[in-house]
């Protein structure tokens, strides 16, 4: 058989399973008594064994399997694990990590792991003397969980059920389970007990024993239609495979197919192509005015719409695909700095589209980085400054509208701002005279490539460092960067992303010959010139709208598109971005409509303010405007 | 015939958004309560085909609201909204004759799923 073609799917499952080891050892590391991570653990290494040992990867199944008997030693003993085991069984994961992703490009050759499985050998030695235990006789089988075990004893039919990771209450959700099921029969043996239903800690799994002769279906489709039911075991005991069902009421995703990504990307690319076929399609119709062609066009654009939701939700992923691997980062880098640090996780399951996922890794990182640097406070500076040692830093991700916001934030020593003044004004990077800076000229300010350096802004040091890359990262994905900062209290950098890439709802506007869309995720209104107050401030041309000062950009300006007669009332886009606004003068504007974003090589020469393209109905490409680079 | 609700929490917020959802699914809110006695007596006035319960509310709390109100109506179907972090008050709630629960912050389809769950 060809192994190689499964090396990808390996790959992403084992770097899951890793995952979840290096969260379950922080955990573990927090709470050294806590039971709970080391039977997670020894799951997922054992999991990552098998895999390896069927790829054929040996050294990545040795050190899986060394790991894998020493947390069974510590699983089944009641010892407290020390400081020293957690920091092996850490570079234990690190070097799994290491060893997945070189395998798998056919590199395991290049991999020394001989010192450390022998060190994994030692501490498993010391923990579980007694020689020939079934563990560490290679491929044992995954141990059954315990609730099947407790359960065996009473009568009826054995039932396991999984909700969903996401689900919130899990407790009150089984519940609601154990209430639909009651209907069919009596319920026995329910392990956990319910009492255990109402800790916060229940991670949904639970068993129980079914009086009743329904078949196995139909008991499923009663537990799925409680809502949030992952996945449910009729007859746990007798058949060893989940009963997997089609579509429940409540869409429950049991089923999962993991697809290559570029697939996905083949298939978005496409149904982009469908979206500008199905514009033309409607031009076509307009103008025939065929009352066949209608109705076929209607229902193609019903159709399309409908498959481009679907594979728009399909891209869909959870930010906490990328997030996972940061308490681990944020451990680390305070452990090196000396600083102590509790990290917070907020809003795991909102979903990005995986391309913007995958790209924002990095800038998150850097920004992670940079609190712990530079943001949070030794322990020692801390209590000199009346807070307590540990300082806290926060990810977040909220959904906005179209958009989510994704806030890194530290409650640390917080940017100070005359330092930084004083350094921009040397710079000639703000007005000499520049009292003060607002948020938005720091952020500008602590963009610049190479702004710090050691021996300028000591409380700051380094703050550019990673912000640049970040922001034109952000930019590249049409999304923006804000930072708020408080001397003393802390720092805040805030992201805001498109939740989509590939098709987005765009305000079309003509200058001169051509045609240009405007992604409405950055327009806050349109008005008319001419109509509302025009006025001058600093030089520039500004409208004001409901007392604010708005300056105006003329894209004909911009563009070098040559002076043409023009009616006084045009049209002004207003773009706003946080707190900034600009107005853009167009001549005309030609309405709404969905476009497909195609990315482009700007030849030498383009001016900087386009961040795409796109084809209209009628087959002509029209240019993207980068909101970005116009505010 | 379009489903009636009676509606139940102490923010005005709340109560809004909730029948604002509903309504724009088709259902017909009567009735807005926002204490538990209230959610009790506009119960038994209305005699709505689903209630939405907020736990916490003056005077009497969503929990003991579902009490009264089973006690009249054992067939009452009532969907509690809680927060996250009420588990063992959810698990109370259920226990006490409530259908089903949507979790704070309510997203309109989650609110709808669990709505339909009740009534179906």
């Amino acid at each position: 058989m060809d192994l190689s073609q499964y090396a990808e799917l390996f790959l992403a499952e084992a770097r899951e399973h890793l995952s979840v080891c290096n969260q379950l050892l922080l955990e573990w590391e927090r709470h050294p008594e806590a039971r709970e991570p080391v039977g997670g653990l020894f799951r997922a290494v054992h999991t990552v064994k098998g895999m390896a040992a069927t790829m054929g990867y040996a050294r990545v199944a040795d050190v899986a399997h060394r790991a894998e008997n020493l947390l069974d030693a510590l699983r089944r003993g009641t010892t407290v694990v020390s400081d020293e085991l957690l920091q092996l069984l850490f570079r234990t994961v690190d070097v799994l990590e290491q060893a997945v992703e070189l395998s798998a490009v056919g590199r395991e050759g290049e991999l020394d792991v001989a010192g450390l499985a022998a060190e994994l050998e030692r501490a498993g030695a010391r923990l579980a003397p007694a020689p020939g235990r079934a563990a560490t006789s290679a491929p044992a089988a995954v141990p059954a969980p315990a609730l099947g075990q407790t359960a065996d004893v009473a009568a009826g039919r054995l039932v396991e059920v999984a909700l969903r990771a996401e689900a919130p209450l899990k407790g009150g959700r089984a519940l609601v389970v154990l209430r639909k099921v009651a209907a069919l029969g009596g319920v026995a043996a329910v392990s956990p007990p319910p009492a255990a239903f109402e800790a916060e800690e229940f991670d949904g799994r639970f068993a129980f024993r079914l009086q009743s002769s329904a078949d196995a279906v139909a008991i499923a489709r009663a537990i799925r239609s409680a809502g949030d039911v992952e996945e449910v075991t009729v007859d746990a005991d007798k058949s060893a495979a989940p009963l997997v069902e089609g579509t429940a009421p409540d869409g429950s995703r049991a089923r999962h197919l993991r697809v290559d990504l570029r697939r996905l990307d083949a298939l978005m690319d496409l149904i982009g192509e469908l979206v500008i076929a199905r514009g033309r399609l409607n031009e076509v119709a307009a103008v025939r005015r065929d009352p066949a062609i209608d109705d076929v066009a209607i229902q193609v654009s019903r159709l399309s719409n409908e498959l481009q939701a679907e594979i728009i939700q399909a891209r869909m992923t959870p930010v906490w695909q990328v997030f996972d691997r940061f308490p681990r980062l944020v451990r680390d880098s305070a452990r090196q700095l000396g600083k102590q640090v509790a990290f917070r996780v907020e809003g795991k399951e909102i979903e990005l589209d995986r391309t913007i996922l995958d790209e924002l890794g990095d800038p998150l990182m850097h920004l992670l980085r940079n609190a712990v640097d530079h943001g949070i406070e030794t322990p020692a500076e801390r209590q000199r400054a009346g807070k307590k040692a540990e300082g806290e830093i926060v990810l977040s991700a909220v959904r906005e509208r179209s958009r989510v916001m994704i806030t890194v934030s530290d409650d640390g020593r917080g940017v100070d701002r005359t330092k930084v003044l004083e350094r921009a004004r040397r710079d000639g990077l703000v007005d000499a005279h520049a009292e003060a800076l607002t948020d938005d000229q720091l952020l500008r300010v602590l963009a610049r490539p190479g702004f710090t350096t050691a021996e300028t802004v000591t409380s700051v040091s380094g703050r550019g460092v990673g912000i640049d890359v970040a922001m034109t990262r952000l930019r590249a994905l049409g999304g923006t960067l804000e930072v708020r900062s408080e001397l003393g209290q802390g720092t805040s950098f805030v992201l805001r992303l498109p939740v989509t890439l590939a098709i987005v709802r765009a305000l079309i506007a003509s200058v001169g010959q051509e045609r240009y869309a405007l992604p409405l995720t950055y327009v806050a209104e349109t008005v008319e010139l001419g109509v509302a107050p025009t006025t001058t401030v600093e030089g520039r041309e500004a409208i004001v709208l409901r007392e604010r000062v708005v300056p105006l950009v003329h894209l004909r300006q911009l563009l070098e598109v040559a002076d043409a007669p023009l009616p006084a009332r045009r049209p002004v886009i207003v773009l706003e971005m946080g707190e900034r606004r600009t107005g853009l003068v167009v001549d005309s504007m030609l309405g709404q409509q969905e476009i497909v974003v195609k990315s482009f090589d700007a030849p030498q020469g383009t001016l900087p303010l386009f961040s795409g393209a796109t084809i209209m109905g009628d087959g002509v490409p029209a240019l993207i405007l980068d909101a970005g680079g116009l505010l | 015939m379009s489903h009636t609700v009676l509606v139940c929490d102490d923010a005005i917020f709340m109560r809004t958004m909730i029948s604002d959802i509903l309504a724009q699914a088709g259902f017909e809110v009567v009735g807005e309560a926002e204490t538990g006695t209230q959610a009790v007596d506009l119960y038994r006035q209305l005699k709505p085909d689903l209630v939405t319960m907020d736990i916490v509310m003056p005077d009497m709390g969503g929990i003991d609201a579902v009490r009264e109100i089973v006690k009249d109506d054992p067939d009452a179907k009532i969907l509690m909204c809680s927060a996250m972090g009420q588990q063992a008050l959810v698990v109370e709630a259920i226990q006490a004759g409530a259908k089903d629960f949507v979790v704070k912050p309510f997203q309109p389809s989650r609110v709808l799923e669990a709505v339909q769950r009740v009534l179906g």
